[in-house]
């Protein structure tokens, strides 16, 4: 969050434009198409993974209380940095938890991938707490519901003038860890389809064995899992403008048109991720 | 919708940099191909100095981009650049020496995308979001294949995975030690993402210069450039990597210095504080 201010908060939720949508779907089948068209039925496989990953980051990205530069000051609720650093932390966090899991089946690792990213931000929201209490002296309270929806602990009693609220309610402590655990769930799923694809491709390709070839398939899938992570997660923090408390917060019902961004911009990404190898060796 | 910003006025206009950032890098980062023409490795440097062409250009996109205020900060754009940067880079090294043109076309078409997205779906209605994320992705990506290039000698994505390894006297064929196989590739992206995401960041607000800002950037893109040059230690020559070592300490301290002076020029008022002394004897 910059403190330069954002674009203006404006009351409701503008919808997509018709383009937008259009333009959407149409990407979104050519890159199925082409994915068939590369690598037959696995392709297709992958790059639906792909954009299930996308989208789960997407979304869990608007579970994750993002501050901004006012809440190192206490102005406002939630973990005091930017939605992109929080998302690639939870994100980086699960995706390692998932890719050391990678060994041990598919539902191990990606949950492994969802037990990393929520873990990282349990500890990074209940330290946020800690020192907001125990070391700047202000209790937590929301700025945007009256009454916290799992405990009933009111807020109005507690809030500061001028403010938008402080701390980290339990909602938003909640909502990080939901947060934290999809965006982890999203990156593993884009990590082992493309490391699929990758295991499959580059020991025909290179006339080698699938052990021989593995730090270069899994640094591969790593970084280019890392690079749709943040790509998703960049157009959701476009998509919140700003700070959000969590999922209370009325900012979160935004969250269709991110969904439909990280969609299309997951399945293009993914396409040039999947066709990578299918130019080596042309020219 | 937007809230435009302050950002210092004058300078030399955005289009002119974009010009001179996209020619300067391509013709930068070909010229480590001389290393295949003449299959040596001492032109590997180039590939360093091409990302730091791109990162002058990246930080005054960057600052066209964010003078519209974004409500996320100037770091998501960096990052952004070089995540859609490093699948175009990869996927335009896999095809040989066509690989910085064919690059430069995946970036945009991925940056093209995402500002569409940012603009039509998401609705944040900025004017230059598809130009500057364009522009953005095609930053990212040269600088990418700039020091991968500068790592390993080669912007070829063969030469990426594999490596050699001389055991007991035998020359082996790996692909751990390589750039890509050996985990290069993802502290590449993280020095280009820093060296692009903070320059603007730290120079923005009411006294910004376009000088000192991409003085900044380039100071960033040669401190990136110096441990991708150590790197490159374990996979070119030597002396080939002492060259790229000694040519970003130098171009490192050059920059740094002339950021200081620009800073002290824009100051309203500079201390050279000194260390507390010790009175000599008795004291007060």
């Amino acid at each position: 969050m910059s403190a330069l201010g954002g674009p203006k908060q404006t009351a409701g939720v503008q919808p997509p434009t018709a383009i937008g949508i259009v333009l959407s779907i149409i990407l979104i089948v050519a890159a199925l198409g082409l994915a068939y068209y590369l690598v037959q039925m696995a392709g297709v496989i992958a790059v639906v993974g792909i954009i299930i990953g996308g989208v789960l980051i997407a979304f869990g990205v608007h579970f994750v209380p993002v501050g901004g530069a006012p809440a190192a000051m206490g102005q406002s609720p939630g973990i005091a940095t930017g939605v992109a650093m929080l998302a690639a932390g939870a994100g980086l966090a699960g995706l390692f938890g998932g890719a050391w899991a990678a060994p041990f089946g598919f539902a191990v690792a990606l949950a492994g991938g969802a037990v990393g990213g929520g873990l990282l931000m349990a500890i990074t929201c209940t330290m946020v707490n800690v020192i907001y209490i125990f070391g700047m002296g202000i209790p937590a309270a929301s700025g945007k519901v009256d009454k916290d929806p799992i405990t009933g602990d009111t807020f109005p009693e507690y809030k500061s003038q001028g403010t938008e609220g402080h701390g980290l309610p339990f909602i938003s402590w909640v909502g990080g860890v939901v947060g934290g655990a999809l965006g982890g769930l999203g990156g593993t799923l884009i990590y082992l389809e493309l490391l699929d694809v990758y295991q499959a491709q580059l020991p025909v390709l290179l006339n080698t064995t699938v052990e021989q070839i593995a730090p270069v398939a899994i640094s591969l899938a790593g970084v280019f899992a890392i690079a749709m992570f943040l790509i998703n997660a960049v157009l959701a923090a476009y998509n919140i403008t700003g700070t959000i408390e969590g999922p209370h917060d009325p900012k979160f019902k935004r969250f269709p048109r991110a969904i439909i961004a990280a969609a299309v911009a997951s399945a293009v990404a993914g396409i040039f991720a999947i066709g990578l190898l299918e130019l080596v060796g042309v020219f | 919708m937007s809230v435009k910003i302050e950002v210092g006025a004058g300078g030399i206009p955005h289009n002119q940099i974009l010009i001179y950032g996209l020619v300067g890098s391509l013709v930068l980062i070909y010229l480590t191909y001389l290393n295949t023409y003449f299959q040596t490795e001492y032109f590997a440097f180039f590939g360093g100095l091409a990302a730091v062409v791109a990162l002058l250009w990246g930080t005054d996109t960057i600052k066209h981009l964010c003078s519209y205020g974004l409500g996320t900060g100037v770091p998501s754009a960096g990052m952004i650049a070089l995540g859609s940067g490093v699948v175009a880079a990869l996927f335009g090294a896999t095809t040989g020496p066509f690989a910085p043109i064919v690059t430069i076309i995946i970036a945009a078409i991925i940056g093209a995308v995402a500002g569409l997205m940012a603009n039509a779906v998401v609705r944040m209605d900025i004017p230059v979001m598809v130009v500057s994320l364009i522009e953005l992705a095609i930053v990212g990506a040269m600088t990418v294949l700039g020091l991968a290039a500068m790592a390993c000698g080669t912007f070829e994505f063969l030469g990426m995975i594999t490596g050699t390894v001389t055991f007991l006297g035998f020359t082996m064929l790996t692909y751990e030690t390589s750039v890509i196989g050996g985990g290069i590739i993802a502290v590449i992206f993280m020095l280009g993402a820093i060296a692009i995401q903070h320059p603007f960041n730290a120079c923005l607000g009411p006294g910004e210069q376009q000088d000192r800002t991409l003085m900044l950037a380039a100071e960033c893109g040669f401190l990136s450039m110096i441990p991708v040059a150590i790197i490159s230690f374990a996979f070119i020559g030597a002396y080939a990597a002492l060259i790229a070592l000694v040519i970003s300490i130098i171009g490192w301290l050059y920059t740094y210095q002339q950021y200081i002076e620009l800073s002290k020029r824009d100051a309203y008022a500079w201390l050279d504080a000194q260390p507390i002394m010790e009175p000599e004897e008795g004291g007060a």
